[in-house]
């Protein structure tokens, strides 16, 4: 017990004084950190996007301009409940009632009362002045805000428009507009906007005769498709130019095809609107049908009666435990690689020689086991650990996504799972490695063997994102009973709540299978652990096994 | 009776159908220092491994502190193997006091006793390097300390001088002698034969797996009969007529026999002597005959000598194989 114990304290120091080690520690929460935060980070270093728009039908402009005005409201009343929030007096305690609640779909309730903000009596109340009234109001629910408060700063406006350059004139045909404004959206020229020199980002350029350009449903919709495709194929037997008809979207950048969706909603919406009015209905009922929206709500049969509700948390734990496979994953097999490698370098210089004569194999084998093992521990408590501390610190009424993967984690039995199926599956895997290191006098040798090992190895990296769709399908049953992939599947699966028939059975299987790999591991062990040259033949190996 | 701290009864170890070790018996006493000789491939790496149960011998019987189980008396033991490593990324008295505390120290005096030991034998400054930065020579040390630090009744040096330079060899020489001077018995193997003539009581020479020679150093010595070299102008064949003498050589500069028939012979001659015989009985025969001396030399026979006499043709043949 006690060379056991010198052993393992041994193969601990050593292993957390590698630089290795420390990096493996660091860089797990430093990517998760940088996950929560460098997204938020993009999104606020993103530049306003400077558009003009060009809408010589005079029908759309004044939706499109008023939804982006819409847009920006929005932000700013949310930049407005955030700065509450962050400097109110009681806000540090004032959670939201249910996180969960906190879904897309709320974000789609706040974008629809959006709509409210845009009244003339509204107007008022986004100048600096009605800013500083709102402000006061939205206060007094958190008691008031603290002293030593920055002033409040409006949100950056994701979108601006800027007007066409005056010396261009705005009737001009809409080809030989977009003509003229090529360099400005390529970059080459800037337009100048309140005195500053800007970047143009886009330009939409809705002609006269947009109309003319409807997609219409039946006879009249097929007669047009066809007469279009006639002019097309026409100007290219001709030469020409296509003449391209309806509005127009020209933007460098395709990547960020928010602005271009923005304004073809409005587009739309308005469309919609103007075509009910012609159909002979009321222009404010019409409004009024607009706002109404029905919804499904999606509910899970295996929850209790009266919440089946499925809610943000619900889809997270669904996938949360792809996030605990990688880590069980990751943590077995960076590990194991120390084993291995420890192993191969006592084998290497001898060092065995003298271990051997002050301990057992056994005592050896188990020392190193454990020593490993807790190395293991360390660092997924350390993950553990670190994960849990950003997501207290990033959670709050504001943040949803880390509040319920708090919740996920500390709330769900997975994290009971994942600390079984990493002890069984480090046990199983590290048997197998120490096998091999014994096995190997160099780690080139070692690397050779562990070739096979690897392509088994990955089959649960490559599973990993399929089995949370069909968990309990053919393919994740199979797999679980494979000792092998056991910890990884069930894992995976453990959300889904497979059958206790599964869970039992693999487990108990698991447990014997890796018992007997160790009994197997130690024989190797013993006979391979002293020997030099050639690792041994296959035929070699097993009557080792045998004795 | 006599105290013997290790014994062995007919040992022999086979590898499928080589024989690595064949039928060896020996015993050492308690403190003696037993040096254990053989050319390479001997079967003395073997031999040490099975005397410390790390290999099982395929036949007979081991007893060690009366023991027949090394690691049951594993803590009373020290071991050096013959190839030398260390880990690399440990700190020179952090090893020797692992060392130490696997065979049972605890770990405070481990730590106290490896800086001593560094200290007595002349790698203080390096107590706390990392033994990646020590020189081989100085890992070697570290590892021999290592060997020893739990104070071991009993210690098996596999090669301890391999790999020295001489004045680390004297050092070597002197850490085998301290140990046997607290009474503590010691193994070593070498093929170095000066060593074991200045250090052993005794040798058990190995030859192919099999012990050729087990005595006193002395009396290993009387294994081949000694020599005198004389050099005269004058005609010893008188010399040839006496009982103490068992034939007369001839032999050219460099000390090597002239072979019969090719050239006549020098003023050099090696006389071997009977093992009754005294060099000083040559003498007087010589000066009754009036014969003038030039050179007289005599050395007892050396242990490397009697190393190439005994194994010399089965060395050749298993470094060939």
């Amino acid at each position: 017990m006690r060379a056991i114990f010198l052993i393992a304290l041994r193969e601990y120091a050593e292993n957390a004084k590698t630089k290795g080690f420390w990096i493996g520690l660091f860089l797990f929460p430093v990517i998760i950190f940088a996950s929560i935060f460098v997204q938020k980070a993009l999104e606020e270093s993103t530049p306003t996007r400077h558009f003009i728009l060009v809408d010589q039908s005079g029908l759309y402009g004044t939706s499109i301009r008023e939804d982006i005005a819409k847009t920006y409201r929005s932000d700013v009343a949310r930049a407005l409940g955030e700065y509450v929030q962050d400097h109110g007096v009681n806000s540090v305690e004032q959670h939201l009632p249910d996180p969960e609640k906190l879904s897309a779909d709320l974000l789609d309730g706040m974008m629809a009362k959006a709509e409210s903000v845009m009244g003339p009596e509204m107007d008022a109340m986004f100048t600096p002045a009605g800013i500083e009234v709102m402000l006061t109001q939205m206060a007094t629910a958190s008691g008031g805000l603290v002293e030593d408060r920055p002033p409040f700063e409006m949100p950056k406006a994701r979108f601006q428009e800027v007007s066409l350059p005056i010396e261009y004139d705005a009737d001009l045909p809409i080809d030989e507009l977009a003509k003229i404004l090529r360099p400005y959206l390529k970059g080459e020229k800037t337009i100048t906007h309140d005195g500053e020199q800007i970047q143009l980002f886009a330009a939409a350029l809705l002609p006269r005769d947009i109309q003319e350009s409807i997609d219409r449903p039946g006879m009249a919709g097929l007669l047009k498709m066809a007469a279009d495709q006639e002019s097309a194929r026409k100007a290219e037997a001709d030469g020409e130019a296509i003449a391209r008809k309806g509005g127009q979207f020209w933007a460098a950048n395709l990547a960020d095809a928010d602005l271009k969706s923005r304004i073809q909603r409005s587009i739309n919406n308005e469309l919609h609107h103007t075509e009910l009015v012609l159909r002979g209905l009321d222009a404010d009922a019409v409004a009024e049908v607009n706002e109404t929206s029905l919804s499904l709500s999606s509910l899970d049969p295996k929850k209790d009666e009266g919440k089946e509700e499925v809610s943000m948390a619900d889809k997270i734990r669904q996938w949360a435990p792809v996030g605990f496979v990688y880590l069980l994953w990751i943590g077995i097999f960076t590990i194991s690689q120390m084993l291995l490698n420890n192993t191969v370098e006592e084998k290497s210089n001898r060092i065995i020689e003298v271990l051997l004569s002050s301990v057992t194999a056994a005592e050896l084998m188990l020392g190193k086991l454990a020593g490993i093992a807790g190395i293991g521990i360390t660092m997924i408590g350390v993950w553990m650990g670190s994960l849990i501390t950003i997501l207290k610190l990033s959670s709050g009424p504001e943040a949803e996504i880390p509040n319920v993967l708090l919740d996920v984690l500390l709330g769900s039995g997975l994290i009971y799972w994942f600390v079984l199926y990493f002890c069984l599956g480090y046990l199983l895997y590290a048997g197998i490695f120490l096998a091999i290191g014994s096995l190997c006098n160099t780690i080139k040798d070692a690397q050779n063997m562990m070739g096979p090992i690897m392509v088994i190895m990955m089959v649960p990296l490559i599973t990993m994102m399929f089995i949370p769709k069909d968990p309990n399908g053919t393919l994740a049953t199979i797999l679980s009973w494979i000792p092998l992939y056991t910890p990884f599947t069930m894992m995976n699966r453990a959300a889904a709540d497979p059958p206790m028939f599964d869970k039992i059975g693999t487990l108990v299987l698991l447990v014997c299978f890796t018992f007997f790999t160790l009994l197997m591991v130690g024989k190797v062990f013993r006979a391979g652990i002293l020997r030099t040259g050639q690792p041994p033949k296959f035929r070699e190996l097993l009557t080792w096994i045998k004795s | 009776m006599t105290d013997y701290t290790l014994e062995l009864r007919n040992v022999s170890k086979t590898y499928g159908d080589f024989t690595a070790v064949d039928d060896v018996s020996f015993a050492v006493p308690k403190g003696a220092v037993y040096g254990f000789l053989g050319p390479n491939g001997a079967g003395k790496t073997t031999t040490i491994r099975m005397i410390l149960e790390i290999i099982k011998p395929s036949s007979g019987e081991i007893s060690i502190f009366g023991s027949s189980s090394a690691l049951e008396v594993r803590d009373r033991i020290g071991y050096l193997p013959e190839e030398k490593g260390l880990y690399k990324k440990m700190t020179a008295w952090s090893i020797i006091a692992y060392f130490a505390t696997l065979k049972g120290m605890d770990r405070r005096s481990a730590k106290r006793r490896a800086y001593e030991l560094l200290e007595r034998y002349g790698l203080k400054d390096f107590a706390d390097s990392k033994t990646e930065a020590l020189s081989k020579g100085m890992g070697q040390k570290v590892q021999v300390l290592a060997s020893i630090a739990h104070d071991p009744e009993f210690v098996i040096l596999d090669e301890p001088f391999s790999g020295l330079d001489p004045v680390n060899q004297e050092v070597m020489e002197e850490v085998i002698r301290d140990i046997a001077a607290r009474g503590h018995t010691v193994l070593f193997s070498t093929h170095v034969m000066s060593h074991a003539e200045r250090i052993c009581d005794q040798i058990v020479l190995l030859a192919g797996g099999k012990k050729v020679l087990d005595d006193t150093v002395e009396n290993a010595r009387m294994v081949i009969p000694r020599k005198l070299r004389l050099e005269s102008a004058s005609d010893l064949s008188f010399l040839d007529r006496m009982d103490q003498v068992l034939r007369m050589v001839p032999i050219d500069e460099r000390g090597d026999a002239i072979p019969e028939g090719s050239g006549p012979a020098g003023n050099l001659w090696d006389v071997h002597l009977s093992d009754k015989a005294e060099p000083i009985d040559v003498i007087e025969q010589c000066l009754k005959e009036g014969i003038h001396l030039d050179r007289f030399d005599y050395s007892p026979p050396s242990l490397h000598e009697v190393f190439v006499h005994l194994v010399g043709d089965k060395a050749k043949e298993a470094s060939f194989r």
